[in-house]
């Protein structure tokens, strides 16, 4: 029977067929699997929940949590408008300072001996610990959650340009120097662009670390963002409400860490793959 | 009556100072270049070919003795030098054209009117048509092509070239020999340039300075007596294979000196 099949006349439209086909066996590994999985997982979750009657308090299905998605929509807008505008402009922040402070770490020997030992010693203790001093020191309005933001996501930044503007080749260098270029020359037509690829893997940990500081922060003190919802419906035992606001910050993290990710792609195709 | 010469490497030495003690890099050299003379430095890696190229450039002050170019001593780095790497150490963001003009940038001369000479140098080495196509949209030999071009484009007087073409393939290194020999006859610069082929030693130049190692110095100074313009034909002809051959000699020599425990097989097959 198959060897009838294969010796009938292919249909008109079977040309398409075979790249259809072969372009979705090519997506199957990296969309269709991934995607089936999560889909089989929330099938599980709902299963469960309603098969053992979980109380929706305890762990609601997906079906209720999207369903208050969907009633609380006007309210988790509002919530979410802050948390992301300070996670944005902390991770902003941190790029500028983090940068700047590796330009420095970089070039100044001793600046780098007498600094960096300390910025290490901050990234090895637990960070978060620090964030209620930081509202004691900047009271509870944006400053502190930013401030927080920022300190706990500059240090990836830091070393990914530190480890950039040091990847240019001795012999790139021997050449500048031959040249009898300045090293603002150097730093701007050579070093910062040799390091862009670098920084940008830093920004994509920066940018999900400063995520985790805003939240950190509205946890501590809020009147309003993603954070304060999930104390607040937390209070209330409202976990339909916890997890969508939850689902909400996943989605914003995964809208910010997309630009950063698109951003680095136009970078790179500037650059050029060596 | 014989000009002066451009460069005079007089008793030049170099030690590092390294956490694991002093790395004499280069322990004597003496040798003198004329102008628009191509000179070889031949010697098994680690002999200090490197240094001594990086002394001249101006880049690393030697330890003992004296480098001079034109009568000048050489105290630090002059724009006159083009320098060639192993690695053409070309931006990779940047084009042909526009990593061919890097020097002319930093060296804060006007872009405009080096920017045909930039096209003609490209043309001259067959890149006409690729100025505008990135580094990782050439091959190596293209690559290393840009980077003949972009030490030419400031027009210096002296073109410092650290085994230019070790890293690429045999035939391709074939054609950059060829394409290198063109861009002398065209441009008429003093050449000094680092190998370990001999082949490539021999055809390209006037002559071929032999290094040993510990100690680090020059053994021999041969010229290469073939009329230029050469072309590839020369490495048929049997004086061509005589010279090798004596090269060959005076480097198992510069072993045996080192009292190197080194069977004379091996250390051919290094030079082959
Ligand atoms: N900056 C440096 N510091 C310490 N040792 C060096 C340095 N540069 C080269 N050397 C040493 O000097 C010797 C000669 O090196 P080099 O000039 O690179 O040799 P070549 O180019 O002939 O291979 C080697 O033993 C090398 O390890
Ligand atoms: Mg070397």
């Amino acid at each position: 029977m198959t060897a009838d099949a294969a010796r009938l006349p292919a249909p008109a439209a079977a040309p398409a067929a075979p790249g259809a086909l072969r372009m979705l066996a090519r997506r199957s590994g990296t969309v269709l699997m991934p995607l089936g999985f999560a889909v089989s997982v929330l099938l599980l979750w709902e299963f469960l929940v309603r098969f053992y009657a979980v109380p929706t308090v305890i762990l609601p299905a997906p079906s209720v949590v999207w369903a208050r998605i969907l009633s609380a929509w006007p309210f988790l807008l509002t919530h979410l408008v802050p948390t992301t505008v300070e996670t944005v402009v902390g991770f902003l922040l941190s790029m500028i300072l983090g940068t700047t402070l590796a330009t420095f770490l970089v070039y100044g020997r001793r600046f780098r001996e007498a600094v960096y030992p300390t910025v290490v010693f901050f990234q090895l203790i637990p960070k978060i610990a620090l964030a209620p001093l930081f509202i004691v020191w900047l009271g509870i309005g944006s400053e502190s959650r930013l401030a927080f933001s920022v300190f706990i996501s500059f240090f990836p930044v830091v070393i990914a340009t530190m480890a950039g503007l040091r990847a240019v080749p001795p012999d790139m260098l021997r050449l500048c120097r031959s040249l009898t270029a300045t090293e603002a020359q150097v730093f701007a037509a050579v070093r910062f662009p040799y390091a862009l690829p670098y920084i940008f893997s830093g920004m994509k940990i920066a940018v999900t670390f400063a995520m985790i500081g805003v939240i950190v922060g509205e946890f501590i003190t809020a009147q309003a963002g993603l954070g304060y919802l999930i104390l607040f419906a937390s209070s209330q035992a409202e976990t339909p409400l916890i997890l969508a606001s939850i689902a909400t910050l996943c989605v914003i993290g995964l809208v910010l860490y997309g630009a950063v990710a698109l951003a680095e792609k136009a970078m790179l195709r500037w650059y050029g793959s060596a | 009556m014989e000009p002066p010469p451009q460069i005079v490497v007089d008793g030049v030495r170099k030690v590092y100072e390294t956490p694991s003690g002093p790395v004499e890099a280069v322990a004597r050299a003496s040798f003198t270049i004329r102008r628009r003379e191509f000179v070889s430095i031949l010697g098994p890696s680690g002999c200090g070919k490197s240094t001594l190229l990086m002394m001249i450039a101006g880049l690393d002050p030697a330890s003992e003795g004296s480098i001079t170019v034109d009568g000048a001593p050489v105290t630090g780095p002059r724009p006159e030098f083009g320098l060639v790497f192993q690695d053409a150490t070309l931006l990779p963001w940047k084009s042909a054209l526009e990593n061919v003009l890097f020097p002319i940038r930093m060296m804060r001369r006007e872009v405009a009117p080096a920017r045909e000479r930039a096209m003609r140098l490209l043309d001259f080495v067959g890149l006409g048509g690729f100025e505008g196509k990135k580094p990782h949209q050439l091959s190596g030999g293209m690559r290393q092509r840009v980077a003949i071009c972009r030490a030419l484009v400031h027009d210096p007087e002296l073109l410092l070239m650290d085994e230019p073409f070790s890293a690429l393939d045999a035939i391709t290194r074939d054609e950059m020999n060829v394409a290198l020999m063109d861009i002398w006859d065209a441009y008429h610069k003093t050449g000094v340039f680092i190998t370990h082929s001999i082949r490539e030693a021999v055809f390209l130049s006037d002559r071929v300075l032999v290094m040993a190692k510990r100690p680090s110095t020059v053994v021999a100074d041969v010229t290469i007596p073939f009329p230029r313009p050469r072309d590839m034909s020369i490495q048929e002809d049997p004086e061509f294979n005589r010279i090798c051959g004596e090269l060959r000699a005076r480097i198992e020599e510069g072993y045996a000196r080192a009292g190197e425990a080194r069977g004379p097989r091996r250390s051919l097959k290094a030079f082959a």
